[in-house]
Protein backbone atom coordinates (compact mmCIF):
# COMPACT_ATOMS: atom_id res chain seq x y z
CA UNK A 1 0.00 0.00 0.00
CA UNK A 2 1.32 3.42 -0.88
CA UNK A 3 1.92 5.94 1.87
CA UNK A 4 -0.64 8.74 2.07
CA UNK A 5 0.34 11.95 0.31
CA UNK A 6 -0.43 14.00 3.38
CA UNK A 7 -0.09 12.90 6.96
CA UNK A 8 -0.99 15.30 9.74
CA UNK A 9 -0.07 14.58 13.35
CA UNK A 10 -1.22 16.44 16.44
CA UNK A 11 -1.64 19.69 14.58
CA UNK A 12 -2.49 22.70 16.69
CA UNK A 13 -3.18 26.16 15.31
CA UNK A 14 -3.41 29.21 17.56
CA UNK A 15 -4.04 32.88 17.02
CA UNK A 16 -3.14 35.80 19.22
CA UNK A 17 -6.20 37.96 19.78
CA UNK A 18 -5.70 41.03 21.95
CA UNK A 19 -2.77 39.41 23.79
CA UNK A 20 -4.83 36.32 24.47
CA UNK A 21 -4.18 33.00 22.84
CA UNK A 22 -7.07 31.44 20.96
CA UNK A 23 -6.84 27.83 19.89
CA UNK A 24 -8.36 27.44 16.43
CA UNK A 25 -7.42 23.82 15.83
CA UNK A 26 -6.72 21.34 18.59
CA UNK A 27 -4.74 18.13 18.20
CA UNK A 28 -5.78 17.25 14.64
CA UNK A 29 -4.42 14.01 13.18
CA UNK A 30 -5.46 12.57 9.84
CA UNK A 31 -4.22 11.46 6.43
CA UNK A 32 -5.15 12.37 2.86
CA UNK A 33 -4.88 9.32 0.61
CA UNK A 34 -3.34 9.66 -2.84
CA UNK A 35 -5.79 10.36 -5.65
CA UNK A 36 -8.71 10.74 -3.25
CA UNK A 37 -10.86 13.57 -2.03
CA UNK A 38 -10.78 14.27 1.69
CA UNK A 39 -13.74 16.35 2.88
CA UNK A 40 -13.52 18.56 5.95
CA UNK A 41 -16.95 19.66 7.11
CA UNK A 42 -18.12 21.82 9.97
CA UNK A 43 -20.00 24.99 10.75
CA UNK A 44 -18.48 28.44 10.65
CA UNK A 45 -15.85 28.93 13.32
CA UNK A 46 -15.16 25.22 13.65
CA UNK A 47 -11.55 25.67 12.49
CA UNK A 48 -11.79 24.04 9.08
CA UNK A 49 -10.23 26.95 7.20
CA UNK A 50 -7.47 27.34 9.80
CA UNK A 51 -6.73 23.67 9.38
CA UNK A 52 -6.64 24.03 5.60
CA UNK A 53 -4.26 26.97 5.78
CA UNK A 54 -2.05 25.22 8.30
CA UNK A 55 -1.49 22.15 6.14
CA UNK A 56 -0.33 24.44 3.33
CA UNK A 57 2.09 26.18 5.73
CA UNK A 58 0.15 29.43 5.50
CA UNK A 59 -0.26 29.86 9.28
CA UNK A 60 2.47 30.95 11.71
CA UNK A 61 1.58 29.61 15.09
CA UNK A 62 1.36 25.95 14.34
CA UNK A 63 2.70 22.98 16.25
CA UNK A 64 2.64 19.31 15.37
CA UNK A 65 3.63 17.67 12.13
CA UNK A 66 2.42 18.03 8.56
CA UNK A 67 4.13 15.39 6.45
CA UNK A 68 3.74 15.97 2.71
CA UNK A 69 5.16 13.03 0.78
CA UNK A 70 7.19 12.20 3.87
CA UNK A 71 8.65 15.70 4.44
CA UNK A 72 7.58 17.93 7.28
CA UNK A 73 6.32 21.11 5.62
CA UNK A 74 6.49 23.06 8.89
CA UNK A 75 10.28 22.61 9.05
CA UNK A 76 11.53 23.01 5.51
CA UNK A 77 14.52 24.53 3.79
CA UNK A 78 13.79 27.42 1.46
CA UNK A 79 14.30 25.30 -1.64
CA UNK A 80 12.05 22.55 -0.33
CA UNK A 81 9.40 25.13 0.59
CA UNK A 82 9.53 26.50 -2.93
CA UNK A 83 8.97 23.07 -4.40
CA UNK A 84 6.13 22.45 -1.91
CA UNK A 85 4.50 25.72 -2.99
CA UNK A 86 4.40 24.39 -6.53
CA UNK A 87 3.10 20.93 -5.69
CA UNK A 88 0.43 21.98 -3.21
CA UNK A 89 -2.12 24.62 -4.25
CA UNK A 90 -5.26 26.26 -2.96
CA UNK A 91 -8.56 27.45 -4.41
CA UNK A 92 -10.58 29.91 -2.34
CA UNK A 93 -14.25 30.65 -1.82
CA UNK A 94 -14.48 34.06 -3.43
CA UNK A 95 -13.50 33.60 -7.07
CA UNK A 96 -13.27 37.33 -7.79
CA UNK A 97 -11.36 38.23 -4.63
CA UNK A 98 -8.67 35.70 -5.43
CA UNK A 99 -7.91 37.10 -8.89
CA UNK A 100 -5.94 40.29 -9.46
CA UNK A 101 -8.47 42.67 -11.08
CA UNK A 102 -5.76 44.28 -13.19
CA UNK A 103 -4.37 41.09 -14.68
CA UNK A 104 -5.97 39.45 -17.67
CA UNK A 105 -6.64 35.75 -17.30
CA UNK A 106 -3.68 34.87 -19.51
CA UNK A 107 -1.35 37.08 -17.49
CA UNK A 108 -2.55 35.55 -14.22
CA UNK A 109 -1.71 32.07 -15.47
CA UNK A 110 1.48 33.22 -17.19
CA UNK A 111 2.75 34.71 -13.94
CA UNK A 112 2.63 31.44 -12.01
CA UNK A 113 4.10 29.52 -14.94
CA UNK A 114 7.07 31.89 -14.95
CA UNK A 115 7.50 32.01 -11.17
CA UNK A 116 7.69 28.24 -11.00
CA UNK A 117 9.74 28.07 -14.21
CA UNK A 118 7.28 25.67 -15.83
CA UNK A 119 7.43 27.13 -19.32
CA UNK A 120 10.69 28.11 -20.99
CA UNK A 121 9.66 30.30 -23.89
CA UNK A 122 6.95 32.84 -24.56
CA UNK A 123 5.33 30.53 -27.09
CA UNK A 124 5.39 27.71 -24.58
CA UNK A 125 3.68 29.92 -21.97
CA UNK A 126 0.94 30.75 -24.47
CA UNK A 127 0.49 27.12 -25.42
CA UNK A 128 0.22 26.01 -21.81
CA UNK A 129 -2.26 28.76 -20.97
CA UNK A 130 -4.42 27.68 -23.89
CA UNK A 131 -4.16 24.03 -22.90
CA UNK A 132 -5.15 24.67 -19.28
CA UNK A 133 -8.04 26.95 -20.16
CA UNK A 134 -9.37 24.17 -22.38
CA UNK A 135 -8.84 21.62 -19.62
CA UNK A 136 -11.04 23.61 -17.23
CA UNK A 137 -13.70 24.09 -19.89
CA UNK A 138 -12.96 27.63 -21.06
CA UNK A 139 -12.28 28.86 -24.57
CA UNK A 140 -8.57 29.82 -24.93
CA UNK A 141 -9.79 33.25 -26.09
CA UNK A 142 -10.64 33.96 -22.44
CA UNK A 143 -6.90 34.55 -21.87
CA UNK A 144 -7.59 38.07 -23.14
CA UNK A 145 -10.34 38.87 -20.64
CA UNK A 146 -10.23 40.61 -17.29
CA UNK A 147 -11.73 38.85 -14.25
CA UNK A 148 -14.66 41.30 -14.06
CA UNK A 149 -15.73 40.24 -17.55
CA UNK A 150 -16.26 36.66 -16.42
CA UNK A 151 -19.13 35.02 -14.56
CA UNK A 152 -18.56 33.53 -11.11
CA UNK A 153 -18.29 30.02 -12.46
CA UNK A 154 -15.82 31.07 -15.15
CA UNK A 155 -13.67 32.85 -12.56
CA UNK A 156 -13.57 29.76 -10.42
CA UNK A 157 -12.48 27.77 -13.48
CA UNK A 158 -9.62 30.23 -13.95
CA UNK A 159 -8.63 29.82 -10.29
CA UNK A 160 -8.58 26.06 -10.73
CA UNK A 161 -6.49 26.36 -13.90
CA UNK A 162 -4.06 28.68 -12.12
CA UNK A 163 -3.71 26.24 -9.24
CA UNK A 164 -3.14 23.20 -11.42
CA UNK A 165 -1.09 24.61 -14.33
CA UNK A 166 2.12 24.45 -12.31
CA UNK A 167 1.82 20.70 -12.07
CA UNK A 168 0.20 20.58 -8.64
CA UNK A 169 -0.49 17.18 -7.12
CA UNK A 170 -2.34 18.41 -4.06
CA UNK A 171 -5.21 20.88 -4.05
CA UNK A 172 -6.99 22.41 -1.09
CA UNK A 173 -10.35 23.88 -2.08
CA UNK A 174 -11.89 26.05 0.66
CA UNK A 175 -15.64 26.31 0.02
CA UNK A 176 -15.01 26.46 -3.75
CA UNK A 177 -18.68 26.54 -4.74
CA UNK A 178 -20.36 28.36 -1.83
CA UNK A 179 -20.39 31.67 -3.67
CA UNK A 180 -21.81 30.15 -6.87
CA UNK A 181 -25.34 29.55 -8.09
CA UNK A 182 -26.72 26.04 -7.81
CA UNK A 183 -26.74 25.39 -11.56
CA UNK A 184 -23.09 26.45 -11.78
CA UNK A 185 -22.02 24.69 -8.56
CA UNK A 186 -22.63 21.33 -10.19
CA UNK A 187 -20.44 22.28 -13.17
CA UNK A 188 -17.50 23.19 -10.92
CA UNK A 189 -17.88 20.14 -8.68
CA UNK A 190 -17.97 17.91 -11.75
CA UNK A 191 -14.88 19.64 -13.13
CA UNK A 192 -12.99 19.02 -9.88
CA UNK A 193 -14.05 15.39 -9.93
CA UNK A 194 -12.89 14.97 -13.54
CA UNK A 195 -9.54 16.59 -12.75
CA UNK A 196 -9.12 14.30 -9.77
CA UNK A 197 -9.56 11.30 -12.06
CA UNK A 198 -7.63 12.61 -15.10
CA UNK A 199 -4.69 14.28 -13.37
CA UNK A 200 -4.53 11.98 -10.36
CA UNK A 201 -4.87 14.89 -8.00
CA UNK A 202 -5.24 14.44 -4.28
CA UNK A 203 -7.50 17.06 -2.85
CA UNK A 204 -9.05 18.41 0.28
CA UNK A 205 -12.53 19.89 0.06
CA UNK A 206 -13.50 22.25 2.86
CA UNK A 207 -17.21 22.90 3.15
CA UNK A 208 -20.34 23.10 5.24
CA UNK A 209 -22.72 21.32 2.87
CA UNK A 210 -22.96 17.64 3.72
CA UNK A 211 -24.83 16.82 0.51
CA UNK A 212 -21.87 18.18 -1.48
CA UNK A 213 -19.54 16.08 0.69
CA UNK A 214 -21.58 12.99 -0.05
CA UNK A 215 -21.09 13.52 -3.78
CA UNK A 216 -17.43 14.47 -3.70
CA UNK A 217 -15.56 13.14 -0.67
CA UNK A 218 -14.05 9.69 -0.29
CA UNK A 219 -13.02 10.33 3.30
CA UNK A 220 -14.55 12.83 5.67
CA UNK A 221 -13.60 14.75 8.81
CA UNK A 222 -16.26 16.47 10.89
CA UNK A 223 -15.00 19.42 12.92
CA UNK A 224 -16.56 21.17 15.85
CA UNK A 225 -15.01 23.99 17.87
CA UNK A 226 -11.49 23.27 16.64
CA UNK A 227 -11.57 19.53 17.13
CA UNK A 228 -12.10 16.63 14.77
CA UNK A 229 -15.07 14.87 16.28
CA UNK A 230 -15.54 12.17 13.67
CA UNK A 231 -13.51 10.80 10.78
CA UNK A 232 -13.70 7.91 8.36
CA UNK A 233 -15.06 6.96 4.95
CA UNK A 234 -17.58 9.61 3.89
CA UNK A 235 -20.28 7.13 2.93
CA UNK A 236 -20.08 5.45 6.32
CA UNK A 237 -20.19 8.70 8.32
CA UNK A 238 -23.15 10.05 6.38
CA UNK A 239 -24.96 6.73 6.52
CA UNK A 240 -24.38 5.98 10.19
CA UNK A 241 -22.99 8.98 12.07
CA UNK A 242 -21.63 8.12 15.51
CA UNK A 243 -20.90 11.46 17.10
CA UNK A 244 -23.91 13.42 18.41
CA UNK A 245 -22.69 16.57 16.66
CA UNK A 246 -22.50 14.82 13.28
CA UNK A 247 -25.99 13.50 13.87
CA UNK A 248 -27.28 16.98 14.68
CA UNK A 249 -25.66 18.43 11.56
CA UNK A 250 -27.04 15.68 9.39
CA UNK A 251 -30.49 15.94 10.92
CA UNK A 252 -30.70 19.69 10.22
CA UNK A 253 -29.54 19.20 6.66
CA UNK A 254 -31.74 16.25 5.84
CA UNK A 255 -34.77 17.86 7.47
CA UNK A 256 -34.90 20.34 4.59
CA UNK A 257 -34.17 17.70 2.01
CA UNK A 258 -36.90 15.37 3.17
CA UNK A 259 -39.29 18.31 3.21
CA UNK A 260 -38.38 18.72 -0.43
CA UNK A 261 -38.83 15.06 -1.29
CA UNK A 262 -42.02 14.59 0.64
CA UNK A 263 -43.86 17.74 -0.33
CA UNK B 1 -57.82 36.56 -21.48
CA UNK B 2 -54.11 36.12 -21.63
CA UNK B 3 -53.05 33.25 -19.42
CA UNK B 4 -50.73 34.28 -16.61
CA UNK B 5 -49.57 32.77 -13.38
CA UNK B 6 -51.71 35.06 -11.23
CA UNK B 7 -53.84 32.50 -9.48
CA UNK B 8 -56.53 34.86 -8.28
CA UNK B 9 -58.65 33.58 -5.45
CA UNK B 10 -57.18 30.12 -5.49
CA UNK B 11 -58.14 29.47 -1.94
CA UNK B 12 -61.40 31.08 -1.06
CA UNK B 13 -61.63 32.21 2.51
CA UNK B 14 -58.04 33.31 2.94
CA UNK B 15 -57.62 37.06 3.01
CA UNK B 16 -55.63 38.50 0.20
CA UNK B 17 -53.43 41.19 1.75
CA UNK B 18 -51.44 42.27 -1.25
CA UNK B 19 -51.76 41.78 -4.99
CA UNK B 20 -49.05 42.57 -7.47
CA UNK B 21 -50.04 42.68 -11.12
CA UNK B 22 -47.66 42.79 -14.03
CA UNK B 23 -44.88 44.44 -12.05
CA UNK B 24 -42.00 45.81 -14.10
CA UNK B 25 -38.86 47.50 -12.84
CA UNK B 26 -36.40 49.27 -15.12
CA UNK B 27 -32.91 50.61 -14.61
CA UNK B 28 -32.52 54.17 -16.01
CA UNK B 29 -35.94 53.80 -17.72
CA UNK B 30 -35.70 57.16 -19.48
CA UNK B 31 -32.26 56.88 -20.92
CA UNK B 32 -30.77 55.08 -23.89
CA UNK B 33 -29.09 52.65 -21.51
CA UNK B 34 -32.37 51.44 -20.07
CA UNK B 35 -32.46 47.88 -18.81
CA UNK B 36 -35.33 45.65 -17.85
CA UNK B 37 -34.64 44.39 -14.36
CA UNK B 38 -37.94 42.68 -13.62
CA UNK B 39 -40.85 42.11 -16.01
CA UNK B 40 -44.40 40.79 -15.76
CA UNK B 41 -44.41 39.66 -12.13
CA UNK B 42 -47.76 38.69 -10.64
CA UNK B 43 -48.02 37.85 -6.95
CA UNK B 44 -50.86 37.35 -4.52
CA UNK B 45 -49.99 37.35 -0.83
CA UNK B 46 -52.53 35.93 1.61
CA UNK B 47 -52.74 36.19 5.38
CA UNK B 48 -51.23 33.16 7.08
CA UNK B 49 -49.65 31.85 3.90
CA UNK B 50 -46.13 31.80 2.57
CA UNK B 51 -45.24 32.53 -1.02
CA UNK B 52 -41.69 31.76 -2.04
CA UNK B 53 -39.75 33.55 -4.75
CA UNK B 54 -36.96 31.24 -5.85
CA UNK B 55 -34.12 31.78 -8.23
CA UNK B 56 -30.40 32.19 -8.67
CA UNK B 57 -28.54 35.41 -8.02
CA UNK B 58 -29.42 38.23 -10.37
CA UNK B 59 -32.85 36.87 -11.30
CA UNK B 60 -34.68 39.82 -9.77
CA UNK B 61 -36.17 38.31 -6.63
CA UNK B 62 -34.77 40.87 -4.21
CA UNK B 63 -35.70 43.74 -6.54
CA UNK B 64 -39.27 42.46 -6.66
CA UNK B 65 -39.32 42.44 -2.87
CA UNK B 66 -37.85 45.92 -2.68
CA UNK B 67 -40.48 47.23 -5.09
CA UNK B 68 -43.25 46.11 -2.72
CA UNK B 69 -42.12 48.61 -0.11
CA UNK B 70 -41.02 51.30 -2.53
CA UNK B 71 -37.43 50.58 -1.52
CA UNK B 72 -35.91 50.24 -4.98
CA UNK B 73 -32.24 51.16 -5.24
CA UNK B 74 -31.32 54.47 -6.81
CA UNK B 75 -31.72 54.43 -10.58
CA UNK B 76 -34.39 51.76 -10.60
CA UNK B 77 -38.00 52.70 -11.19
CA UNK B 78 -41.21 50.73 -11.13
CA UNK B 79 -42.39 51.56 -14.62
CA UNK B 80 -45.13 49.02 -15.08
CA UNK B 81 -47.85 47.24 -13.14
CA UNK B 82 -49.65 47.78 -9.90
CA UNK B 83 -49.13 46.93 -6.24
CA UNK B 84 -52.51 46.83 -4.54
CA UNK B 85 -52.99 46.55 -0.78
CA UNK B 86 -56.17 45.20 0.79
CA UNK B 87 -58.42 47.86 2.29
CA UNK B 88 -57.38 48.95 5.74
CA UNK B 89 -53.80 47.72 5.57
CA UNK B 90 -51.18 50.33 6.12
CA UNK B 91 -48.61 49.82 3.42
CA UNK B 92 -45.65 51.77 4.76
CA UNK B 93 -42.46 49.76 5.22
CA UNK B 94 -42.06 49.14 8.94
CA UNK B 95 -45.82 49.18 9.51
CA UNK B 96 -47.97 47.04 7.25
CA UNK B 97 -44.90 45.64 5.57
CA UNK B 98 -41.70 44.53 7.27
CA UNK B 99 -38.46 43.12 5.98
CA UNK B 100 -35.90 40.69 7.32
CA UNK B 101 -32.68 40.44 5.36
CA UNK B 102 -29.90 37.95 4.87
CA UNK B 103 -27.12 39.34 6.99
CA UNK B 104 -28.36 40.48 10.41
CA UNK B 105 -24.87 41.69 11.33
CA UNK B 106 -25.00 44.21 8.49
CA UNK B 107 -28.54 45.35 9.25
CA UNK B 108 -28.06 46.10 12.92
CA UNK B 109 -26.30 49.29 13.90
CA UNK B 110 -23.12 48.32 15.77
CA UNK B 111 -23.06 51.37 18.06
CA UNK B 112 -26.54 51.08 19.56
CA UNK B 113 -27.99 48.49 21.90
CA UNK B 114 -30.79 46.20 20.75
CA UNK B 115 -33.18 48.08 23.08
CA UNK B 116 -32.27 51.34 21.41
CA UNK B 117 -32.78 50.01 17.91
CA UNK B 118 -36.11 48.30 18.52
CA UNK B 119 -37.41 51.27 20.51
CA UNK B 120 -36.67 53.46 17.54
CA UNK B 121 -39.00 51.52 15.24
CA UNK B 122 -41.92 51.24 17.67
CA UNK B 123 -45.05 53.16 16.63
CA UNK B 124 -45.03 56.59 18.27
CA UNK B 125 -47.94 55.86 20.58
CA UNK B 126 -46.08 52.90 22.10
CA UNK B 127 -42.78 54.64 22.70
CA UNK B 128 -43.66 56.31 25.99
CA UNK B 129 -44.02 53.21 28.12
CA UNK B 130 -42.22 50.80 25.87
CA UNK B 131 -40.48 48.38 28.24
CA UNK B 132 -43.38 45.96 28.40
CA UNK B 133 -43.76 45.84 24.62
CA UNK B 134 -40.00 45.39 24.15
CA UNK B 135 -39.95 42.44 26.55
CA UNK B 136 -42.98 40.95 24.82
CA UNK B 137 -41.27 41.22 21.42
CA UNK B 138 -38.13 39.59 22.80
CA UNK B 139 -40.15 36.70 24.23
CA UNK B 140 -42.01 36.34 20.95
CA UNK B 141 -38.79 35.72 19.05
CA UNK B 142 -37.69 33.18 21.62
CA UNK B 143 -35.30 34.98 23.96
CA UNK B 144 -35.41 33.54 27.46
CA UNK B 145 -33.60 36.53 28.97
CA UNK B 146 -35.11 39.61 27.31
CA UNK B 147 -33.41 42.10 29.61
CA UNK B 148 -29.93 40.83 28.87
CA UNK B 149 -30.45 40.79 25.11
CA UNK B 150 -32.07 44.23 25.09
CA UNK B 151 -29.01 45.64 26.83
CA UNK B 152 -26.61 43.98 24.38
CA UNK B 153 -24.81 45.44 21.43
CA UNK B 154 -25.08 43.46 18.17
CA UNK B 155 -21.51 42.12 18.37
CA UNK B 156 -22.33 40.46 21.68
CA UNK B 157 -24.93 38.25 19.98
CA UNK B 158 -24.44 35.23 17.75
CA UNK B 159 -25.70 35.26 14.14
CA UNK B 160 -28.86 33.39 15.09
CA UNK B 161 -29.57 35.75 17.98
CA UNK B 162 -28.98 38.76 15.74
CA UNK B 163 -31.52 37.39 13.28
CA UNK B 164 -34.01 36.94 16.14
CA UNK B 165 -33.44 40.56 17.13
CA UNK B 166 -34.07 41.60 13.52
CA UNK B 167 -37.33 39.66 13.61
CA UNK B 168 -38.36 41.40 16.81
CA UNK B 169 -37.70 44.70 15.08
CA UNK B 170 -39.75 43.61 12.07
CA UNK B 171 -42.67 42.66 14.33
CA UNK B 172 -42.54 45.93 16.27
CA UNK B 173 -44.78 47.70 13.74
CA UNK B 174 -47.33 44.83 13.76
CA UNK B 175 -46.95 44.09 10.05
CA UNK B 176 -49.41 42.17 7.90
CA UNK B 177 -46.79 41.22 5.33
CA UNK B 178 -43.31 39.98 6.20
CA UNK B 179 -40.75 39.87 3.45
CA UNK B 180 -37.95 37.50 4.44
CA UNK B 181 -35.07 37.90 1.98
CA UNK B 182 -32.73 34.90 2.36
CA UNK B 183 -33.32 34.96 6.13
CA UNK B 184 -31.15 31.95 6.92
CA UNK B 185 -28.54 31.96 4.17
CA UNK B 186 -25.85 33.48 6.39
CA UNK B 187 -26.53 31.07 9.25
CA UNK B 188 -25.19 27.62 10.08
CA UNK B 189 -27.49 24.68 9.33
CA UNK B 190 -28.37 23.94 12.93
CA UNK B 191 -29.33 27.58 13.57
CA UNK B 192 -31.09 27.78 10.22
CA UNK B 193 -33.61 25.16 11.31
CA UNK B 194 -34.41 27.14 14.49
CA UNK B 195 -34.97 30.39 12.64
CA UNK B 196 -37.20 28.74 10.04
CA UNK B 197 -39.30 27.22 12.81
CA UNK B 198 -39.52 30.61 14.51
CA UNK B 199 -40.69 32.21 11.26
CA UNK B 200 -43.42 29.59 10.99
CA UNK B 201 -44.54 30.13 14.59
CA UNK B 202 -44.61 33.89 14.22
CA UNK B 203 -46.56 33.59 11.01
CA UNK B 204 -49.22 31.51 12.74
CA UNK B 205 -49.43 33.78 15.80
CA UNK B 206 -49.65 37.00 13.81
CA UNK B 207 -51.46 35.62 10.75
CA UNK B 208 -48.72 37.09 8.58
CA UNK B 209 -48.61 36.93 4.84
CA UNK B 210 -45.01 35.98 4.12
CA UNK B 211 -42.97 36.50 1.00
CA UNK B 212 -39.95 34.26 1.34
CA UNK B 213 -37.03 34.91 -0.94
CA UNK B 214 -34.49 32.17 -1.22
CA UNK B 215 -32.31 30.19 -3.58
CA UNK B 216 -32.60 27.11 -1.38
CA UNK B 217 -35.23 24.68 -2.64
CA UNK B 218 -35.14 22.80 0.65
CA UNK B 219 -36.17 25.96 2.50
CA UNK B 220 -39.02 26.44 0.03
CA UNK B 221 -40.22 22.91 0.61
CA UNK B 222 -40.15 23.31 4.38
CA UNK B 223 -41.87 26.70 4.44
CA UNK B 224 -43.89 27.65 1.41
CA UNK B 225 -47.50 27.20 0.31
CA UNK B 226 -46.90 28.74 -3.10
CA UNK B 227 -43.76 29.07 -5.13
CA UNK B 228 -42.75 31.32 -8.00
CA UNK B 229 -39.51 30.46 -9.75
CA UNK B 230 -37.73 33.41 -11.35
CA UNK B 231 -35.13 33.42 -14.08
CA UNK B 232 -33.44 36.51 -15.52
CA UNK B 233 -36.09 38.96 -14.29
CA UNK B 234 -39.19 36.96 -15.10
CA UNK B 235 -41.29 34.32 -13.43
CA UNK B 236 -41.02 31.06 -15.35
CA UNK B 237 -43.10 28.70 -13.26
CA UNK B 238 -45.64 29.28 -10.51
CA UNK B 239 -48.02 27.24 -8.43
CA UNK B 240 -48.40 25.35 -5.16
CA UNK B 241 -45.06 24.46 -3.55
CA UNK B 242 -45.63 20.82 -4.43
CA UNK B 243 -44.84 21.68 -8.06
CA UNK B 244 -41.18 21.26 -7.14
CA UNK B 245 -41.78 17.53 -7.03
CA UNK B 246 -42.60 17.51 -10.71
CA UNK B 247 -41.61 20.82 -12.25
CA UNK B 248 -42.37 21.37 -15.93
CA UNK B 249 -40.05 24.21 -16.91
CA UNK B 250 -36.69 22.94 -18.24
CA UNK B 251 -34.86 25.45 -16.02
CA UNK B 252 -36.56 24.28 -12.84
CA UNK B 253 -36.03 20.65 -13.82
CA UNK B 254 -32.35 21.42 -14.38
CA UNK B 255 -32.04 23.16 -11.01
CA UNK B 256 -33.36 20.09 -9.23
CA UNK B 257 -30.95 17.80 -11.07
CA UNK B 258 -28.05 20.07 -10.17
CA UNK B 259 -28.71 19.75 -6.47
CA UNK B 260 -26.47 17.40 -4.47
CA UNK B 261 -28.55 15.10 -2.28
CA UNK B 262 -28.03 13.42 1.06
CA UNK B 263 -30.30 10.53 0.17
CA UNK B 264 -30.86 8.35 -2.83
CA UNK B 265 -28.33 7.06 -5.34
CA UNK B 266 -25.01 8.89 -5.41
CA UNK B 267 -24.93 9.92 -9.03
CA UNK B 268 -23.01 12.47 -11.05
CA UNK B 269 -24.45 15.95 -10.69
CA UNK B 270 -25.85 17.57 -13.79
CA UNK B 271 -25.27 21.29 -13.96
CA UNK B 272 -27.08 23.54 -16.38
CA UNK B 273 -24.71 24.58 -19.18
CA UNK B 274 -23.63 28.21 -19.19
CA UNK B 275 -24.62 30.76 -16.57
CA UNK B 276 -27.37 33.25 -15.76
CA UNK B 277 -27.11 36.13 -18.27
CA UNK B 278 -26.18 39.43 -16.62
CA UNK B 279 -28.43 42.48 -16.90
CA UNK B 280 -28.09 43.95 -20.37
CA UNK B 281 -27.05 40.65 -21.93
CA UNK B 282 -30.38 38.93 -21.61
CA UNK B 283 -31.20 37.18 -24.87
CA UNK B 284 -34.19 37.79 -27.14
CA UNK B 285 -37.12 35.41 -27.04
CA UNK B 286 -37.20 33.08 -24.07
CA UNK B 287 -34.44 34.21 -21.72
CA UNK B 288 -33.52 30.64 -20.89
CA UNK B 289 -33.12 29.46 -24.48
CA UNK B 290 -29.29 29.53 -24.70
CA UNK B 291 -29.11 27.09 -21.78
CA UNK B 292 -32.23 25.11 -22.58
CA UNK B 293 -31.88 21.48 -23.70
CA UNK B 294 -35.18 21.50 -25.63
CA UNK B 295 -35.09 24.99 -27.18
CA UNK B 296 -36.18 25.45 -30.78
CA UNK B 297 -36.05 28.33 -33.22
CA UNK B 298 -39.28 29.86 -32.02
CA UNK B 299 -37.83 30.11 -28.47
CA UNK B 300 -35.00 32.24 -29.84
CA UNK B 301 -37.40 34.62 -31.57
CA UNK B 302 -40.53 34.91 -29.47
CA UNK B 303 -41.26 35.31 -25.77
CA UNK B 304 -42.63 32.18 -24.13
CA UNK B 305 -46.35 31.78 -23.56
CA UNK B 306 -47.96 30.94 -20.26
CA UNK B 307 -49.43 27.45 -20.21
CA UNK B 308 -51.68 26.12 -17.48
CA UNK B 309 -50.62 22.70 -16.17
CA UNK B 310 -53.66 22.61 -13.92
CA UNK B 311 -55.85 25.32 -12.41
CA UNK B 312 -53.12 26.42 -9.98
CA UNK B 313 -49.88 25.55 -11.72
CA UNK B 314 -48.63 27.51 -14.74
CA UNK B 315 -45.44 27.47 -16.79
CA UNK B 316 -43.93 29.99 -19.19
CA UNK B 317 -42.59 27.59 -21.78
CA UNK B 318 -43.59 26.73 -25.33
CA UNK B 319 -42.48 23.13 -24.97
CA UNK B 320 -45.31 22.35 -22.55
CA UNK B 321 -48.89 21.32 -23.17
CA UNK B 322 -51.08 20.31 -26.07
CA UNK B 323 -49.34 22.38 -28.74
CA UNK B 324 -45.92 21.77 -27.19
CA UNK B 325 -43.24 19.37 -28.39
CA UNK B 326 -42.97 17.08 -25.41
Amino acid sequence: MSTPLLQVEHLRVTYRVARRKVVAVQDASFVARRGRCLGIAGESGSGKSSLARAILALEDQVSGKVLFDGQDVLRQTRAARREFRRRAQMVFQDPLGSLNPRLKVGAALGEVLRVHKIADSRADVQAQIARWLTTVGLDPAYADRFPHELSGGQRQRVNIARALCVGAEFLVADEPVSALDVSVQAQILNLLQTLQADCGITWVLIGHDLAVMRHMADDLLIMQAGEIVESGPAAQILEAPRHPYTRALLASASHLESAQNGL
Amino acid sequence: MKATHSNEDVKAGTDVVLTVTNLGVGFFPDSARRYDVVRGVHLTLRAGQTTALVGESGCGKSITAAALGGLLPRGMVQDEGEIRWAAGVESRPGRGLAYVFQDPGECLNPVFTIRNQIHEVLPTEERGNAEERLVELMRQVGFAEPARVLASYPHQLSGGMQQRAMLAMALAGRPRVLVADEPTTALDVTVQAQILQLLKDLQRQENLAMLLITHNLGVVAAMADYVHVMYAGQIVEAGPASLLQAPRHPYVQGLLRALPRLRGPRQKLQGIEGSVPPLGQRPEGCRFHPRCPVARDICRQREPEWKAVDDQHAVACRAIGADGWE
